[in-house]
């Protein structure tokens, strides 16, 4: 497994901000939206054939042309306040099968991306991705942190609209963050390295729906914006959300109206208390969701 | 290239061999695999090398199929004489990768191969009665060219790659000369065989390595499997019509392809107990 850098440029105690595709692909539109719009620049990527099958070929006249890989895709930027190397991975690359990554080559992914961010000297590592939360999907999703040491727990509750994973109800106690986005902190953490995961809450209904969330990778943004001291443009987020919540306001519309009701209720309580629906109502969502986008596509979405 | 991705059973002298390579996972019409048995058989291939299984294949438990365990294989043989390797093996789940470049550099530094053919059945709606085509996909320009005037046709297509796809681009970072062979197979043969296209690209290696195979054996089947066809389409008419359809070149509906993929490959999984109908017309003509 390769790292081809194209150029060698000077940082200073950079920042690694990764991301990976993952639920309503919040994490990973957050950080791509933030590479563009501070134009990074791209300078190294990690030979992809080791890791993944080619998605494409193109065969023209009788002729292979060429393969079509999975980016995986370096990029640096110096701003006034820090510099910053960037990864975005297209895929999660794993040994056996499966949208999220696992096993041996993910750990060797999350070993190539860190030995190039401690090459440029880096010292802490972001990650992002989305919590399942149990939220109306008209509030403001939250930043919810998962962070590597308890000086960084005191230093991302002054984040913007951010708090801790333990502040959420039935939390407390551990989880996992699958994939990448939650391994490349583990190895980052082995390697001594500070580790912040951001996650952008996404209703509980939503997270099996195959939309993307940008409401959520809005949240995330903000976040950052607010760590880099730099204002951000978010008209192309905010237009992508919009579309998205008319898809979930036509779905939602469907739902029985005793599960609307329960549902409601979530606007009124504190999030981390939040809850509203019964088990048997989550039940019922959750069958009938593929069936819901179903008739809300035939219905002319 | 760590040796212990393969074994070597014999190591033989060649001078720039060709490198003949069937799949057998998702065969369709049964080609790969036929093709690479048949040459195997005909010119006395000797087994000389295996890609070990581990690490590419799930190895959990026992597959089978048909009653009969299914271990997956990754065989390399030599027919020296004609200067061919043949190789069969099951699509790697895993690793693939790692395992086309050990099938490559088994072939290239252990016996200095030249060029590459790969041979798989591609799903057509044509009928079984229409000509068959190969179409064609080749690594570099000027091995197309030094295939020229073999009939073949050239492919066109932008999507997901097959595994030959991805051995051809990986043979062309090695300098190695590749074609991907796909002989037409009608989609209501490609669940069984199609000798027809089995023979075609028999044929088309017959010529290209003046092999002087006896293809006599791949004629009779292919009667045989027309009549089976022959005898369903007398049966049932609605077979009858949507084979008609095709043959007129025209397209079926997907419940209609649907029907006619079912009917066939159960026809054609009896052993037929009945003498050819002699007199019955073939069915070209009908």
């Amino acid at each position: 497994m390769v790292v081809r850098f194209y150029g060698e440029p000077e940082l200073k105690k950079p920042v690694l901000i990764a991301g990976w595709p993952g639920i309503g692909n919040i994490g990973i539109a957050a950080v791509d939206t933030l590479r563009e719009q501070i134009q990074a620049e791209e300078f190294g990527k990690i030979e992809p054939w080791g890791f993944f099958y080619p998605k494409k070929v193109s065969i023209k006249g009788g002729l292979l042309r060429d393969l079509e890989f999975p980016i995986n895709n370096f990029y640096y930027k110096r701003l006034e306040r820090k510099d910053l190397i960037f990864f975005i991975g297209e895929e999660q690359p794993s040994s056996q099968g499966g949208f999220y990554a696992k096993g041996e080559k993910a750990y060797e992914m999350a070993n190539l991306v860190l030995d190039v961010a401690e090459k440029f000297g880096c010292q802490r590592v972001y990650t992002s991705g989305a919590c399942v939360s149990p939220i109306h999907h008209r509030m403001k999703p939250r930043v919810i942190s998962v962070v590597s040491s308890q000086k960084l727990k005191e230093e991302t509750k002054k984040y913007p609209n951010t708090i801790l994973i333990s502040e959420i109800e039935e939390r407390g106690n551990g989880g996992t963050i699958t994939g990448l986005n939650g391994l490349l902190l583990t190895v980052a953490k082995k390697r001594g390295l500070e580790s912040i995961c951001l996650m952008g809450e996404i209703p509980d209904w939503l997270s099996g729906a195959p939309l993307p969330y940008p409401e959520a990778s809005k949240s995330v943004l903000e976040v950052f914006a607010d760590i880099l001291g730099i204002s951000l443009d978010f008209t192309e987020l905010d237009k992508m959300a919009l579309k998205i919540e008319g898809i979930i306001e036509e779905i939602y519309e469907k739902f029985p109206s005793e599960i609307k009701e329960r549902y409601e209720q979530r606007k009124f309580v504190a999030q981390a208390e939040s809850k509203a629906i019964t088990e048997e109502d989550a039940k019922w969502i959750k069958e009938h969701i593929d069936e819901l986008f179903k008739k809300g596509k035939e219905d002319g979405e | 290239m760590e040796n212990k991705l393969f074994e070597i059973y014999k190591a033989l002298q060649f001078h720039s061999p060709s490198l003949i390579v069937g799949w057998q996972t998702h065969d369709v019409g049964k080609i790969g695999s036929r093709v690479i048995d048949f040459l195997n058989e005909k010119l006395g291939g000797q087994e000389i090398a295996e890609i070990k299984p581990s690490g590419f294949f799930s190895l959990e438990g026992a597959m089978f199929e048909n009653d009969l365990i299914q271990v997956p294989e990754s065989k390399l043989w030599a027919c020296q004489k004609n200067g061919l390797l043949t190789f069969k093996s099951d699509v790697p789940e895993y690793e693939q990768y790692k395992f086309l470049s050990a099938v490559l550099h088994l072939a290239q530094y252990h016996c200095k191969v030249k060029e590459l053919y790969t041979i798989s059945g591609t799903v057509s709606l044509i009928a079984h009665t229409a000509p068959r085509r190969i179409l064609t996909v080749f690594n570099k320009p000027e091995f197309r060219k030094r295939l020229q005037g073999y009939g073949l046709e050239d492919l066109t297509w932008e999507g997901p790659p097959a595994i030959s796809s991805y051995l051809l681009w990986l043979a062309r970072r090695r300098g190695i000369s590749g074609v991907s062979l796909w002989p037409q197979v009608p989609f209501y043969l490609a669940a069984k065989e199609d000798p027809e296209a089995i023979k075609l690209a028999l044929s088309f290696l017959n010529r290209r390595f003046n092999l002087a195979l006896d293809l006599t054996e791949l004629d009779e089947e292919i009667v045989r499997q027309k009549e089976k066809i022959a005898r369903l389409r007398d049966e049932n008419r609605e077979i009858n019509r949507s084979i008609r359809v095709l043959q007129m070149g025209l397209s079926l509906g997907e419940e209609e392809q649907m029907k006619l993929a079912r009917e066939v490959y159960e026809v054609l999984s009896y052993p037929c107990h009945c003498e050819p109908k002699a007199k019955q017309p073939p069915d070209e003509y009908r």
